[in-house]
């Protein structure tokens, strides 16, 4: 009990210690004491100061009653000395000097007014009557006195004082003077003190013997002095009196006690005291809780906003509706705002803005979850296998539109599935349960895309491939799995879109080789490992070689020679085609420049080459350095570009031709069924695939094939090149069904270019010869 | 003597009217303690070779009259065994005494242009009152010399007609300040030209 207590106090005290609490305790516990102190102090001064006041007062108020009642005796005395100093039976006494007959009449008298002492003083100084204890020099001082003319007064002998008044005697010349005197008793003086309200103690005492606080006064003037006696603070007063003996003056002191005066008002001042401490002692606690209830709410933001700080959600208690009150409400408002802005920003991390979906980033951090946790699980990749079409064709809302309802159909088809999308049209799915019908699972998600979609009134199938990986045994970790089963897409797309792959370790190794050739290719352009080889094209009509094919060709500095269709789809891939497509215009324009003006140079165009933007520029660029003439230069394309857009395919074509450069069909006949895109552009040259050349010999319908394509080349106007002839067999019926020009074995392999010229000239002999 | 006593009362009289003095006279000025003339001092001279024998006689006379409640005059020089008379003129009554111990006698109640008279047999002051009336005081100085005068206005009075040597000089006044109301002043005369003197006195105040 007592020790929590203890704790209670010491937590009150540390909290007492911080900071605003303590200030604003101790500025008002300060203040307030000061202004008790100062009207304490100015109190009890203005009480001294008030007590003194009285006393001087009482002072003032007593000896002026001491004035009074020692001027009443002495007219008393003075009035019975003057009955007696007119008498003139007296004056006879005295006159004649008969000094027993003054004696008993100043005794008489002394009777009858109850005076202590009579007596007669001779103006000669001879003193009659009633001595009594009156000493020489008191008489002789007397007489002075008297001769001076003083008639009243108060005057010492021996250790009495006495009120003393003279009435002269004339006979009519001065003789005397009858001298009554009152002794003055402590009795009078201690009735002046009964008349005063306070005793003021008085008391006649020679100037000389005064207390040492008033040895400084004198006979003629009042003088107040404080002074301690003991532990009493005093106020003593020193008055002139009416002295008869001017020598040996009396002074009336008065004499009070400040302490005593100020006693009377103590319970005033310990009142005071008390409502001080007491007031005080309220400042203080008013100032503390105030203070208190003023930083509470402070600190209880400072640790919300620290906890905020450190990530934790905190939020403050309104309590009141002031400045405090509202910052708290806004401290609160700001710390929702932020957390909701937080997870925004975290949403926004981990998830795609246009579907909703997870992203790459939170499906990879799902996979190392499920790694972690020792989970089996199966990961889905695919694709859309016509995206770009879709987009191409119905604009990107459209395209957007379409992903949306593929996240759809994904989720629906996988409802225990996490699914995330990767970016552009590309879906990664992570399904745990059911690891075992992953097969039935890939199927149905193919399936499920190969179902038409309508989207913003379209009508579109946008098919899927998709890879499969199975973890944990397809990859430790998400970027493994991720690749691996990307790898398996790739195959599943390979293998012909719409169906869908597990990976299989022998997919990493391939993809592992098209890396490295990959890589060489990148290096073998640079290091002019890049060829083109040669092969003639001969003019059935003309007997002689009107073209040269170029053809691409890689030396390997370890493999040797690389097949073009090994390394052809890879560059097509990559993107590589661009610049070494653009290397085998300028260098097949070079080689083709040096060549009798009547043969050309025939080029092959890959699609990829042909749908970027720069083919015309390169080959104007080709034509300018080289300075072959454009109509030299036969571009080679193939029908499948016809099969994405055909208006852009127009248009490409169009613009080469502007060039004056001539454009030619490559293996007509193989990829695409219709014709009508002969109409729209008149081909310089159609080059009959080769399946059907090596036919001819085979089947009997290849001749009319032959022969109907020729046929309509004709009609068109177009050139006919046959390529892989190999035998005079072959040459024979395409030179009997009307073919313009053949290529292939029978006449000539590839050869390097520094070859051409031999070959020429070897021909050249040869039909001489012929 | 007589002689002498007759040019030494013509002197007399004449020191109060005129200046010239003559060897033996004595001038003397009686002032008080602050310088002012003191009017009134009766001063009586004993001279070197005593006082000539002989009845003295003063050219003043020896009446003290009661006039408008008051002793007219107020100071008389009266020689031994002169006697004074008291005329009443006043038209109210009287009644002198005297303590004095050169006389003591009381003259009772007597009215308007009624006279009585005392006879002074011994030398001193005598002061005389009335019982009536306290305010009325006067002086008769009785004197054994014929040397004798009372100051005027001016404090100034001559004695005439000193023998040479030293002359007791006694200055009396009715308020001074010493016994018997008089002081003595020892003055050498010398044989030839007068003697100018100045006597302070210490006066009782009041009346």
């Amino acid at each position: 009990m007592l020790a929590g207590l203890k704790r209670r106090w010491r937590r009150q005290l540390l909290r007492l210690s911080s900071g605003l609490t303590v200030k604003m305790t101790m500025l008002y516990g300060a203040m307030f004491v000061a202004v008790m102190g100062v009207s304490l102090f100015a109190t009890r001064n203005a009480i001294e100061h008030y007590a003194q006041g009285v006393i001087r007062q009482e002072m003032t108020v007593g000896s002026a009653l001491f004035d009074r009642m020692t001027m009443l005796q002495f007219r008393q005395l003075e009035q019975a000395g003057t009955v007696l100093a007119s008498d003139f039976g007296f004056r006879a006494a005295v006159g004649t000097g008969d000094a027993p007959t003054v004696a008993s009449a100043l005794d008489s008298l002394k009777q009858r007014f109850g005076i202590d002492n009579a007596l007669f003083i001779g103006v000669d100084g001879s003193v009659a009557g009633d001595i009594g204890e009156l000493t020489t020099t008191e008489s002789s001082q007397l007489f002075d006195a008297l001769d001076e003319g003083r008639n009243h007064g108060i005057a010492r002998w021996g250790s009495h004082n006495h009120m003393v008044a003279a009435s002269p005697v004339r006979a009519p010349m001065l003789l005397g003077w009858v001298v009554f005197a009152k002794n003055m008793g402590t009795a009078d003086l201690q009735q002046l003190a009964r008349l005063s309200t306070i005793d003021l103690h008085p008391r006649l005492m020679p100037l000389s013997e005064l207390p040492v606080a008033l040895q400084t006064a004198q006979n003629d003037r009042v003088m107040t002095r404080e002074w301690d006696r003991g532990t009493e603070r005093m106020l003593a007063q020193a008055r002139p009196v009416e002295n008869l003996i001017r020598s040996a003056p009396q002074m009336l002191v008065l004499e009070y006690s400040l302490t005593h005066a100020m006693a009377a008002y103590s319970p005033i001042l310990t009142a005071l005291l008390a409502f001080g401490v007491i007031g005080t002692l309220l400042a203080i606690w008013g100032a503390y809780v105030m203070s208190r209830n003023l930083a509470r709410p402070i600190v209880a933001l400072e640790i919300a906003a620290r906890k905020v700080s450190s990530g934790e959600h905190a939020e403050v208690r309104v309590e009141t509706r002031d400045e405090i009150g509202q910052l708290a409400r806004s401290f609160n408002r700001m710390v929702n705002a932020v957390e909701e802005r937080e997870r925004q920003i975290a949403h926004m991390a981990f998830h795609d803005g246009l579907t909703g979906l997870a992203n790459r980033a939170l499906l990879r951090e799902q996979i190392a979850l499920s790694l972690q946790r020792n989970d089996a699980f199966v990961l889905f990749c695919l694709d859309l296998d016509n995206f770009k079409s879709v987009n191409d064709t119905l604009g990107h809302p459209t395209g957007d539109a379409l992903l949306c309802e593929v996240a759809l159909r994904l989720a629906e088809t996988c409802p225990t599935g996490f699914v995330a999308r990767l970016g552009g049209d590309e879906f990664a799915i992570i399904v745990t349960d059911g690891v075992g019908a992953a097969d039935q699972t890939g199927r149905a998600i193919v399936n499920a895309l190969s179902r038409p979609f309508q989207v913003n009134g379209h009508r579109i199938v946008a098919g899927t491939s998709v890879g499969i990986a199975l973890a944990p045994q397809d990859g430790e970790d998400a970027t493994s799995l991720l690749k691996n089963a990307d790898l398996a897409l790739y195959r599943a797309k390979h293998d012909g879109k719409g169906s869908h792959r597990f990976f299989e370790s022998a997919m990493d190794a391939e993809a592992q080789a098209r890396r490295a050739m990959e890589v060489d290719l990148h290096d073998a352009l640079r290091n002019g490992e890049l060829t083109l080889h040669f092969q003639p094209l001969f003019g059935l009509s003309q007997n002689r070689v009107t073209a040269f094919e170029a053809l691409l060709r890689w030396n390997h500095p370890t493999r040797g020679m690389v097949s073009p269709i090994d390394f052809i789809p890879l560059a097509e891939e990559t993107g590589l085609i661009i610049p070494i497509g653009e290397w085998v215009i300028h260098e097949a324009c070079r080689v083709a420049v040096t060549w009798p003006d009547d043969i050309r140079i025939a080029v092959n165009v890959s699609p990829v080459q042909f749908r970027s933007a720069t083919l015309n520029a390169i080959v104007m660029q080709g034509l300018a350095r080289s300075g072959l003439a454009p109509q030299r230069l036969e571009l080679e394309i193939t029908e499948s570009l016809f099969i994405d857009n055909v208006e852009a395919t127009l248009a490409s074509l169009h613009s080469l031709r502007s060039l004056g450069v001539r454009v030619a069909l490559d293996d007509f006949g193989t990829g695409y069924s219709s014709l009508s895109y002969l109409r729209s552009f008149p081909f310089d040259k159609l080059k009959i695939d080769r399946s059907f050349i090596v036919d001819l010999l085979a089947h009997d319908g290849a001749t009319a094939i032959i022969r109907a394509i020729t046929t309509l080349a004709d009609a068109l106007g177009i050139e006919t090149t046959a390529e892989g002839v190999e035998n005079s067999d072959q040459l024979d019926i395409l030179r009997a069904e009307g073919c313009g020009q053949i290529q292939g074995y029978l006449f000539s392999k590839p050869i390097p270019a520094g070859d051409v010229a031999g070959l020429l000239q070897r021909l050249d002999g040869e039909r001489k010869a012929a | 003597m007589r002689k002498l006593r007759i040019a030494s009362l013509s002197f007399a009289a004449f020191a109060i009217g005129t200046a010239p003095a003559h060897a033996g006279d004595l001038d003397l000025r009686v002032v008080d303690a602050a310088g002012r003339p003191v009017s009134d001092a009766v001063v009586t001279v004993r001279p070197a070779g005593g006082i000539p024998a002989g009845p003295i006689r003063f050219p003043w006379g020896t009446t003290m009259v009661q006039e408008n409640i008051a002793f007219q005059p107020h100071v008389l020089i009266v020689p031994v065994g002169a006697t004074v008379r008291f005329p009443n003129h006043d038209k109210v009554r009287h009644h002198i005494y005297s303590f004095s111990r050169p006389a003591k006698f009381e003259i009772k109640l007597f009215g308007k242009d009624e006279t009585r008279s005392y006879t002074f047999k011994t030398a001193g002051a005598v002061a005389l009152g009335c019982n009536i009336h306290d305010q009325m005081s006067g002086f008769i100085k009785v004197v054994d010399t014929p040397f004798a005068a009372k100051t005027g206005a001016n404090g100034q009075v001559r004695i005439p007609g000193l023998a040479a040597g030293t002359a007791q000089v006694t200055v009396w006044h009715p308020m001074m300040k010493s016994k018997d109301n008089e002081q003595l002043v020892l003055v050498p005369v010398p044989g030839s030209g007068p003697v100018v003197r100045t006597a302070t006195v210490t006066l009782r105040a009041g009346s």
